[in-house]
């Protein structure tokens, strides 16, 4: 049997925004209007009483890390601002939209925690190396192997092959991917947000990841997360299927140009997040 | 670690107050404010011991075995890889158990 070619695992995974869509529209609308103000953003948040409530606690969360305590949509919205909201909502509704895949191969929870972790850590990267939008790095973590889980969904018997060959031969998983399919991970990945319309350089950072020298114009982007995952990965926070700790590109981290040092204060970081990060994303 | 003085910038504005918890975000701030030292006080918890400082060679043995296993390619001559296992041992060592 064939491998499915990316256009057609793209064709397959389900595009609704899942129970999120409405609600993100709704926000769209409002920010289109010449009267919008951040109460009218904060009214359209607290319709969602499970939303409000997580979206407080994660504003409160290490993760913010504001030294006054936030007790309103509005506040938080103020401090954490509406492009952070709405790419906290984007995450939310993949990792919804992903819910029903089995666990056959991976846990589905570990994924998650993997690639949470993934973004924390591109986001403290990218506040260290003092890059503009450091959240939009969490996104692109977050959502850096998301191609395995389409694989997993949409071609299941190829997924078991991958499987297979990865335990049978004790080769990196991405290795195996591209010797059954002829691609990985990434290029799913890249084909799947290129086709959902995500910015371009998050696109590019998530189908580089693994090669991050060989994509110009997203090095930087794609640098920081092929980092965050190595070091997750090594801090062993969830995992993707991937047994092994995939080599760090000495290009990537020579683009970066982060001190070793800085190394320990990331995986701290990391530590420090995650519980609050999981809580957001994890809890429902 | 908790801010125990008011931190300001040369124009004498607030940046982080006395009684804040320190986190890796604020520090991150104060480094963009160009603040490179700051008063601080421990959270009133005893400093906890570093597990690795007091394990048994044997078990420290079998926890450095682990830990170079799960890396595909180990090159203690690289200095990247050199920190990075010596923090994930570290953490290893004081946070067994898995996320």
């Amino acid at each position: 049997m064939n491998p499915p070619t990316l256009d057609e695992l793209v064709l397959a995974t389900p595009s609704s925004l899942g129970s999120y869509g409405p609600l993100m529209h709704e926000i769209e609308r409002a920010l289109a209007s010449p009267q919008c103000s951040l109460g009218m953003i904060a009214d359209v948040i607290e319709k969602d009483i499970d939303l409000t409530a997580r979206l407080l606690r994660f504003s409160n969360s290490a993760y913010c890390g504001f030294s006054t305590r936030l007790s309103t949509v509005t506040e938080a919205i103020g401090l954490i601002g509406i492009q952070q909201v709405q790419d906290l909502l984007t995450a939310s509704s993949v990792i919804e939209r992903f819910s029903g895949v089995s666990n056959e191969f991976v846990s589905v929870k570990s994924f998650w925690q993997h690639s949470l972790a993934t973004g924390i850590a591109g986001r403290l990267i990218a506040m260290e190396r003092r890059l503009p939008r450091p959240d939009r790095l969490f996104v692109s973590g977050l959502l850096h192997d998301i191609g395995r889980l389409v694989l997993i969904l949409q071609a299941p018997k190829h997924a078991q092959k991958i499987f297979e060959l990865y335990k049978k031969e004790r080769i990196l998983l991405r290795e195996a991917e591209v010797r059954v399919l002829g691609y990985d991970h990434q290029n799913v990945a890249e084909a799947l947000l290129k086709s959902w319309k995500y910015p371009l350089s998050l696109v590019l950072a998530v189908g580089n990841h693994h090669n991050p020298s060989g994509c110009e114009a997203a090095r930087v982007e794609a640098a920081v997360v092929h980092l965050s995952d190595h070091l997750v990965n090594a801090m062993r926070v969830g995992s993707s299927g991937e047994r092994f700790v995939p080599p760090l590109n000495p290009q990537a981290w020579a683009t970066l140009g982060i001190k070793p040092d800085a190394l320990a204060m990331i995986v701290r970081g990391i530590d420090e997040q995650f519980d609050a990060v999981q809580e957001m994303f994890l809890s429902a | 670690m908790v801010v125990s003085e008011d931190v300001k910038n040369i124009d004498n504005m607030l940046l982080i107050p006395s009684g804040c918890i320190l986190t890796a975000r604020q520090i991150g701030i104060l480094q963009a404010w160009g603040v490179d030292n700051i008063e601080v006080k421990f959270n009133g918890e005893p400093d906890k011991v570093d597990k690795l400082d007091t394990m048994p060679a044997d078990a420290l043995e079998r926890l450095t075995s682990d830990v170079r296993a799960s890396f595909w390619k180990a090159d203690d001559a690289d200095p990247v890889f050199a920190e990075l296992f010596k923090v994930i041992l570290r953490r290893r060592a004081n946070r067994p158990v898995a996320n």
